[in-house]
């Protein structure tokens, strides 16, 4: 992990973009892992279908990741023959393979911590300086991650790393990348985005609860937010989790909480609390696959039904969903403004793939424009009404301690002031004024983003959005021209924008991973996509190649 | 009222003032009129101005009570008004914050927020109107009923061992425990004073007498007696005290030293300052 998490910073560092997923086996601490590092000239937002080197540090378990790390031909392997033979599941893919000595005792120890390290980091060493990343950049890499650390450690590591690169140098291995352009760049996870866009936003409170793949979220916020004068509060569970971050937003301020499936499932009664007492509230989601604990650290998109209906009763809310890793930034800084102008529940829903890779961005990226909660309300009104009918759905909710507005959030059907009713008027009133705040939500240029002019579109959203752009760039250069649609406001959804996306096309394939194809139904039940339309769903945790979709299409 | 300043508060307000003027949708005759005729009483002695108090509730009978209050207020779902109370508390230290509920609310869908709410120690007020019975659904035994009260749901009595919110409170760290009587508003609302004005996380566990499901509970007003005067400064002391004791004594059973938690800092960065730790290259 460590290695592959010096060779993307190396690579950044020198100028490259790149991305790094992490696999783990079902070990609590330490154990198997794998990490996946791409690296380019430009940004990469798909997984590749084949990886280029392999590199074997031992092969212990590595059955269980081999369906995630495909191999083919043109691939290289390069093990250490102290581990032993290539096992089938890799040699099956009939690599080349090449023998490199990693694990000798090139490096005279220190410690046990230092000899440990040491493998990892010639492993890191090599890999660099074969796709022709240079050595200064590997070190500055080991500073940057080993920063803090004891200064005999580091230099074994970067000592370390500087042995891989000599030993490169023998192999006969081309895959030098062509020459970066660089940039200062951000080398950020998905999950730090959506975190830092939370806090752009303006949220200063997150009550929350440990669940993966959405912790390392949290565990970035907390001591951010602290800083920044803000709260982190792990709660007893989800529900605690949710109604704190409520109880905080009715305080006024802007409050988020995170989880993931799971999680969601216990926090969509207090979902409905919020959409009937019309509090502002963000929800990130990051996805993982289910049902029940289904597999924690893996990927999936199958929340959608979830978080666009969970909850008893007519409980509308908006459900967005990043477009890239870099977009988990934008798309939760929008969904803060969102929640607060509206005064309703947004889910952000991110997925394992976007939120656990590490990638490189350019930081440069456009702001949404500040949207504030409409706090004040008509002086002198006796009583104050906070659901109002008369006028605009979103009413005035001025914070507790302004003087002259006390008024009460109620989850009970109720009336102007707020006070439980049970008849059909004030019923259907209500149920029309939240309906209406919904309605007239236009997300304007936030709705998605398309690219590509073919009558062939590819709808997708989340993670899977980078292999179905990757697959239209390969069918573009076979000719085949296809448009990839991205969509960010997966409810409501964006009638007319998602119409003059598909106005050329005559072939719309929805691509999303999941058994059941949500978002496909969803499209389809709202008459956002022709009836025509087809769907490519199938789910997790294995991520979409762009191979496997462009076949499709073809 | 809302132009008083605070100088003015503690000889003008009046428990009137906390009053909404919204009628009750409580039996006549329910123990909850008494709780809310203390509450009034008691915030009007404490001096806060009804603008700056929050009353968070969750469901039942006794949950309807923040639409009875001029205060501010939250009615949410069941169980999780300790948690909406927490973080409205932690995000807005400058409020009053009171939480009020049922046995069944705060006991059984809320146990485990009343546990963690004890153990977080937040500076508020947590008053319970226990009638050992779930009133709004027609009568069924909640966690405080007596394990051979014969009902429809459990005939012959439920017979579960009576939970007991004191002991509890104490052990899993509330810092000030009383049992207080609906009977009694005068002396609820003196002990509401006093609860909300210790420090951390105060709870009241208030005898309030459901006349409809539980007539018999009319009898507390002539069982209930005063608790040992001697306060218990030693949490297992007054741990085994409220173990021991036979659920009528009324009084404060505990006041500890814990410090509750500390508001949020001042700003020490800014998010440029976070920015900045995530470049990388030339």
């Amino acid at each position: 992990m460590t290695a592959g998490a010096v060779f993307l910073r190396a690579a950044a560092h020198a100028g490259y973009y790149g991305l790094m997923t992490q696999l783990f086996g079902a070990q609590v601490r330490g154990g198997e892992s794998a990490a996946l590092v791409q690296i380019a000239t430009g940004p990469i937002e798909s997984p590749p279908d084949c990886f280029d080197i392999f590199v074997a540090l031992d092969w212990e378990k590595v059955e269980q990741f081999a369906a995630e790390i495909p191999l083919d031909e043109t691939s290289v392997v390069i093990a250490d023959p102290h581990a032993g033979a290539i096992p089938a599941a890799i040699a099956k893919a009939r690599p080349r393979t090449v023998s490199l000595a990693m694990n000798e005792r090139q490096v005279e120890k220190h410690d046990n911590r230092a000899g440990e390290r040491r493998v990892n980091m010639v492993a890191a060493g090599a890999v660099a300086a074969l796709a022709g990343v240079n050595v200064a950049d590997v070190r500055a890499a080991i500073e940057a991650i080993f920063s803090g650390k004891e200064a005999a450690l580091v230099a074994v590591n970067i000592k370390s790393a500087a042995i891989g690169a000599a030993a490169a140098v023998g192999l006969t291995i081309n895959m030098r990348l062509d020459p970066p352009k660089g940039a200062p760049r951000w080398l950020i996870s998905g999950n730090q985005a959506a975190a830092l866009g939370a806090l752009r936003g303006g949220v200063r409170f997150v009550g929350c609860y440990p669940i993966t793949p959405a912790t390392d979220l949290v565990e970035w916020l907390a001591p951010h937010l602290k800083k920044l004068g803000g709260q982190l509060v792990l709660g007893e569970d989800e529900l605690a989790a949710i109604n704190m971050s409520l109880g905080a937003s009715y305080g006024g301020v802007p409050a988020m909480t995170v989880t993931s499936g799971p999680g969601l499932s216990l926090m969509t009664e207090t979902l409905g609390l919020a959409v009937a007492a019309e509090i502002p509230l963000v929800l990130i989601d990051v996805m993982r696959a289910g049902p029940s604990t289904g597999i924690a650290s893996k990927t999936e998109q199958s929340d959608v039904n979830l978080a666009i209906y969970g909850a008893h009763g007519d409980a509308p809310r908006v459900v967005l969903a990043p477009i890239s890793v870099a977009d988990c930034l934008t798309t939760t800084e929008y969904a803060v403004y969102v929640a607060e102008s509206l005064q309703l529940p947004v889910i952000v829903l991110s997925d394992q793939t976007l939120g656990q890779a590490t990638t490189v961005i350019d930081p440069a990226i456009k702001r949404p424009t500040p949207l504030k909660r409409r706090a004040n309300g008509v002086a002198n009104e006796k009583p104050f009404k906070r659901y109002a009918l008369a006028g605009e759905p979103v009413t005035p909710m001025p914070a507790p301690g302004t003087p002259g507005f006390a008024w009460v959030a109620e989850g009970l059907t109720h009336n102007e002031v707020g006070l439980p009713a049970s008849g059909a008027g004030a019923h259907v009133a209500q149920i029309n004024k939240r309906a209406k705040k919904i309605q007239r939500f236009d997300p304007g240029v936030y709705w998605g983003e398309s690219w590509g002019n073919g009558e062939v579109a590819l709808l997708a959203f989340g993670s899977t959005i980078g292999p179905a752009r990757e697959a239209a760039r390969r069918l573009a250069m076979n000719g085949h021209q296809i448009k990839v649609i991205a969509l960010r406001v997966l409810s409501p959804l964006p009638m007319e924008a998602l119409a003059r996306a598909l106005a050329r096309v005559r072939r719309v394939i929805v691509v999303e991973q999941n058994h059941g194809a949500q978002l496909y139904h969803h499209l389809i039940g709202r008459k956002a996509i022709p009836p025509s339309a087809e769907s490519v769903a199938r789910p997790g945790p294995l991520p979409f190649r762009p191979s496997e979709i462009a076949s499709y299409v073809t | 009222m809302s132009d008083h300043d605070q100088a003015q508060v503690h000889c003008v307000l009046s428990s009137k003032e906390f009053s909404s003027g919204a009628h009750p949708v409580w039996c006549p005759g329910c123990g909850d009129f008494g709780v809310l005729a203390a509450l009034e009483r008691g915030l009007a002695k404490h001096g806060r101005l009804p603008h700056e108090v929050v009353l968070v509730s969750g469901i039942g009978c006794s949950s309807r009570l923040p639409g009875y209050m001029s205060t501010y207020g939250f009615h949410g779902v069941h169980g999780r008004a300790l948690a909406v109370a927490s973080g409205l508390k932690l995000a807005r230290p400058d409020l009053e914050v009171i939480s009020v509920g049922g046995d069944g609310d705060g006991y059984s869908i809320g146990g485990n927020h009343f546990i963690h709410a004890c153990r977080r120690n937040i500076d508020m007020l947590y008053v319970v109107m226990d009638n050992r019975v779930y009133g709004m659904t027609k009568g069924q035994p909640s966690p405080t009923t007596e394990p051979d009260w014969n009902c429809d749901i459990a005939p012959g009595g439920i017979g579960l061992r009576q939970f007991n919110p004191l002991a509890v409170a104490i052990t899993a760290g509330a810092n000030f425990v009383a049992r207080g009587f609906s009977g009694d508003p005068n002396g609820l609302a003196d002990m509401i004073v006093e609860g909300l004005r210790w420090p951390g996380f105060a709870f009241i566990e208030v005898m309030s007498p459901c006349i409809t499901f539980r007539p018999e509970q009319t009898a507390w007003k002539k069982q209930v007696r005063p608790a040992t005067p001697s306060i218990e400064p030693n949490r297992a002391a007054a741990a085994a005290a409220a173990l021991t004791d036979n659920d009528l004594s009324i009084g404060v059973l505990y006041r500890g030293e814990r410090a509750p938690i500390a508001p949020p800092a001042q700003p020490q960065i800014t998010i440029g300052d976070i920015e900045q730790k995530f470049v990388v290259g030339v």
